[in-house]
């Protein structure tokens, strides 16, 4: 609670309320950070899809000509890693960013100029990621990078090679934007807010930087020496120089299988706040949802070999990840049963956002039913790499994390932007998208079912498949036009959507006592804590107790005091100054990184070398000097230090 | 809606549902649900039962919701809290249990198949496949049985007697063992109807045991992403009644007789002998990379080509087997199969059509007497 404590007479000025770029490049304001990730993994999200829609086309007719097979590779390379690394984890971390410190009544996150660091590293990386196209090729080897297919002999050209310094700046950001989680959640709650009374999307943030602190260093250190089998020679991963092929499943699925857990996770925190609140219910037993969410994070470390299961380890090594991976079974279904008797015997208003977490809770029934049998060695020999799995994991992520985050974007969007989004267009569009998810990612069951390996440019006519790939196409378009609407909706809203409250669905947590958008240093007063549901209970003083039915009570007894910019308070709560330095040491990273993918590459010869260790030493005069500013800027800012 | 208009929309709605169950349920080439291998038969029997007890699962969790939601949904605009209940903890205690019986349940039948599936008896034919970027290889050797303890290790005592590619002859009714290498990447070996997948690594043999149940020509592939074609990386199963596949392999094993006779392709009469003289000719490279038994052909980057006039399949199983089909292969193997090793070397072009001709004369005159079964 340090800077949310101090209460200094100094008279730094808040950010403007215009639009500056600086205040935007140079903030370190948890809000505006979280609002870069959001923008920056919704673009990728629509390259993403883009992609998506490329292969579809593609798949769309047998033989078709439309892609040629390398371009196909990178784009199904390139989608699952936009999706995984620069979709799902910068929206979560996005989401958590501006709603965390708020619900747990903090001014900001514990380290504010890391955590602007942070998300310009990870711009960096997905810049690093999509230069590759137009460098010679992207990646073309897949997500999962199964060795020896990345050795140069393989994959000569570079795009494994962006791949792995990419990735390796967003780890780094993901790894820094974790512990910052970590240190927020415990050390800056509000007086009265013990760990039993955090919010459920407090809780599973935690949860996900612990698992994230662990499982990402052993990706980061397997890329890496990856790179150096590429770079230098060495041997880690090539059997024909004594290397092992299947080590690195093993360390890309101990982190692959945690990482599945970390896309999951915070969707399903989001949709423990948005049901209570539109059932007008607290979360049926709180303990089980919480503690269920750490159980799936322990769980989540020892059953990454079931991906693993044709690699021949033998009938116990199957058997005990066969075991752990059911296991996991037990606590989802805890969460969905909960979920339900949350909503059991309320008065459920069936909100855009609401919609959509019911929605997620639907097709996350049925993600985690198919991954039943992907548990079970036997079947999933026949089921693995087929079109099976890519029904199941897009049940789980499509249908999971992206409903799920569609529910946060309606349920917050009037706290970020001061406006309300259109409910009826968000209803139209949540039927649509419903509709053609199913459409388009239904009928692959059956066509793994039938047959149709994984990552197939093109399949021959006469195999039966050629129906449900069309309709699958034809789904596709359809998923778009949704996407369509709700950027219509969002842009429409921004500029004429209906003002929102302070507290527009009537919801239980403490973002929604400040205004919207709130001020930059959240709350006027650090609020007391004093149950789970500090809001309503400060609304609804007499609802709390099981056995009683409240009534509304009048909207007075609100204990919270809104308080604006200008207000004679504000102007004496010390927050950080604006900065530039994290955003430079990140760009310095960045380009230091483009430099090392071309520090050996021996066929492009000595012009290309000498470029390398330009933009390497660039890239270091950029770290230090950065360094640099950071230090003086955080001792030019320490309550303690500065203002001599 | 009128009744009767609810009652056309209600058969519509049964009628597409029993489309997709008949559409899921029909004997595809590649489908896992007819199956013709026991392997692949214990799998599907597994998942039979796993499948009810997840229909179960369905109907009750999804039920379960969509009643919630549709019973406790506001109609109108009532301001009453709902009693706030905080949670149940017989209950959750219950639905925690529920799912770990479920669990329980499908583990135990997973082991059980799982250990039908690993047995690998002593007198199981060998066979080894090696998977190469992207066709499928094949070796038989002399002594049949394998085991985990005693691998296949191919040195100057012990050389495949019948090297091939692209179709993998077995018999039926016996158990087979499969020894899966891998010369380049990771590779998997796929036959749908016959056997689950395992994959084929470099440096590591992995094994395989199945028994085919019915004569038949049976689609497989690649299943791992292995790189540019893997989208053409196929093979297939040819199960034999046990005397004819005895005969193809005292057959297969004799040097092709010498090359004679011509064949009409591409508007032209292309000579055997003549394709001979091509194939060996160091100027076209055919020799540096494939092998002709009786012959100086001695390649080994790419498929051995032995009787190449009897297989099923040609370019890694892509194209059915004919002498068109081997010509356009010989004229630009790249526009068919994007990536392929020889379309880096033999480009369109490379030969002339007359070349093209006499080559598809020479390789189509190497044919074995099989009486092949039927496509399952």
């Amino acid at each position: 609670m340090a800077i949310a404590e101090q209460k200094l007479t100094s008279t730094a000025p808040t950010t403007s309320e215009s639009f500056q770029w600086r205040s935007w490049l140079a903030t370190v304001d948890h809000k505006k950070i979280g609002i870069i990730y959001i923008i920056s993994a919704f673009v990728f999200f629509i390259i993403g899809g883009i992609e998506a829609m490329l292969m579809r086309v593609q798949l769309g007719t047998p033989n078709n000509t439309f892609l040629s097979a390398d371009l196909y590779n990178q784009l199904f390379t390139m989608h699952a890693t936009t999706m995984v690394f620069l979709v799902v984890m910068p929206m979560n971390v996005g989401i958590g960013n501006y709603v965390v410190p708020l619900m747990i009544g903090a001014r900001d996150m514990a380290f504010p100029r890391l955590n602007a660091f942070s998300v310009w590293l990870f711009l960096g990386g997905g810049f690093l990621l999509y230069l590759s196209f137009l460098t010679g090729g992207a990646t073309n080897v897949g997500w999962f990078a199964y060795a020896p297919l990345t050795q140069t002999q393989f994959s000569p050209g570079q795009g494994v090679d962006y791949w792995i310094l990419g990735l390796g700046l967003t780890g780094v950001a993901s790894i820094a934007g974790a512990l910052n989680f970590i240190v927020t959640v415990l050390n800056m709650r509000a007086p009265g807010m013990t760990i039993n009374r955090m919010p459920l999307f407090v809780w599973m943030n935690l949860v996900v930087s612990f698992i994230l602190i662990f499982a990402f260093p052993t990706f980061t250190v397997a890329s890496i020496q990856l790179l150096f089998d590429r770079q230098f020679g060495a041997a880690f991963f090539n059997p024909a120089l004594g290397g092992d092929a299947v080590l690195w499943q093993h360390l890309f699925w101990f982190f692959g299988h945690p990482e599945v857990y970390i896309l999951i996770l915070p969707v399903m925190g989001m949709i423990s706040e948005v049901l209570p609140v539109y059932s007008r219910k607290p979360i049926f037993g709180y303990s089980f949802v919480a503690f269920s969410g750490v159980g799936i994070g322990f769980l989540g470390f020892i059953v990454w070999a079931h991906h693993m299961f044709g690699t021949g380890m033998g009938p116990l090594a199957n058997g005990f990840f066969a075991a752990a991976s059911m296991v996991i079974a037990i606590p989802t279904g805890v969460k969905i049963f909960n979920w339900i008797a949350t909503m059991w015997g309320g008065d459920v208003r069936l909100t855009t956002a609401m919609l959509y977490a019911i929605g997620f809770i639907s097709m996350f029934i049925i993600g985690g039913i198919s991954g039943i049998t992907l548990a079970s060695p036997p079947i999933d020999l026949q089921q693995t790499d087929s079109y099976y799995v890519v029904a199941h994991f897009h049940y789980v992520l499509f249908g999971g994390s992206i409903l799920g985050l569609f529910a946060g974007a309606f349920y917050w969007f009037p706290k970020m932007t001061g406006r309300m989004l259109n409910e009826k267009l968000g209803k139209v569009q949540f039927w649509l998208m419903l509709i053609s998810m199913n459409v388009t990612f239904f009928p692959m069951h059956f066509l793994g079912t039938e047959g149709m390996p994984r990552r197939i440019y093109t399949y021959e006519s006469g195999m039966g498949w050629e129906m449900w790939n069309f309709i699958e196409t034809i789904g596709t378009f359809f998923l778009a036009f949704s996407v369509l609407l709700f950027i219509y909706n969002v842009l429409v809203s921004l500029r004429s959507g209906e003002v929102a409250s302070n507290d527009p669905w009537d919801a239980a947590t403490l973002e929604w006592v400040v205004p919207s958008p709130p001020p930059s240093y959240n709350f006027l007063h650090i609020p007391q804590v004093t149950s789970r549901r500090p809001l309503w209970d400060a609304k609804y003083p007499h609802s709390t107790a099981d056995d009683h039915h409240g009534e509304k009570s009048a909207p007075s007894q609100i204990r919270y005091e809104y308080s604006h910019e200008d207000s004679p308070g504000a102007k004496e709560i010390h927050m950080p100054t604006l900065t530039y330095m994290p955003m430079v040491l990140s760009s310095g990273l960045t380009v230091a990184a483009l430099g090392f993918i071309y520090i050996n590459q021996a066929i492009l010869g000595l012009p290309m070398r000498v470029a390398s260790y330009v933009f390497i030493a660039i890239g270091f005069v950029m770290v230090f000097y950065a360094i640099r500013g950071w230090v003086l800027d955080s001792r030019r800012d320490s309550p303690y230090l500065g203002h001599h | 809606m009128r009744k009767d208009a609810r009652q056309k929309v209600m058969l519509a709605m049964v009628m597409a549902g029993i489309t997709v169950v008949l559409a899921g349920c029909a004997n595809l080439p590649a489908t896992t649900m007819y199956t013709y291998g026991d392997h692949a038969t214990r799998i599907l029997d597994l998942l039979m039962v796993v499948f009810w007890m997840a229909v179960a699962v369905f109907v009750v969790v999804q039920g379960a919701l969509v009643y919630t939601v549709v019973r406790f949904r506001n109609k109108q605009e009532t301001t009453a809290l709902p009693k706030q209940i905080h949670g149940n903890t017989k209950i959750e205690i219950a639905w925690t249990i529920a799912p770990a019986i479920v669990v329980l349940i499908i583990a135990v039948l997973t082991f059980r198949t799982q250990a039908a599936n690993s047995v690998m008896p002593p007198e199981a034919i060998k066979i080894r496949s090696i998977a190469h970027q992207w066709w499928f290889e094949f070796q038989y050797f002399n002594q049949d049985g394998v085991s985990l303890s005693t691998p296949i290790v191919v040195d100057e005592q012990n050389q495949p007697t019948i090297t091939t590619a692209t179709d993998l002859y077995v018999p039926v009714g016996v158990p087979i063992t499969i020894q899966l290498d891998a010369a380049d990447v990771m590779h998997n070996f796929w036959i749908p109807k016959i056997a689950g997948k395992t994959y084929m690594i470099p440096g590591k043999s992995n094994y395989l045991t199945f028994t085919v149940q019915e004569p038949g020509i049976y689609k497989a592939f690649c299943a791992e992403f292995c790189g540019e074609a893997h989208a053409q990386m196929h093979f297939r199963l040819i199960a034999l009644p046990q005397a004819e596949y005895d005969s193809w392999k005292v057959n297969v094993a004799k040097i092709p007789a010498s090359a004679a006779g011509t064949v009409q392709v591409l508007g032209l009469t292309g000579d055997a002998a003549r394709g001979a003289a091509l194939f060996a000719d160091a100027k076209k490279q055919c020799a540096s990379c494939h092998v002709i038994a009786g012959t100086d052909a001695k390649g080994k980057i790419g498929p051995n080509l032995t009787y190449l006039g009897s297989r099923t399949a040609l370019g890694g199983a892509i194209l059915p087997y004919s002498v068109d089909n081997l010509a356009k292969w010989l004229q630009d193997s790249s526009a068919i199969k994007q990536g392929n090793l020889m379309g880096r070397v033999i480009k369109k072009g490379t030969l002339t059509d007359q070349e093209v001709a006499d080559l598809t004369a020479y390789l189509d005159s190497m044919k074995l007497s099989v009486a092949l079964p039927a496509e399952k």
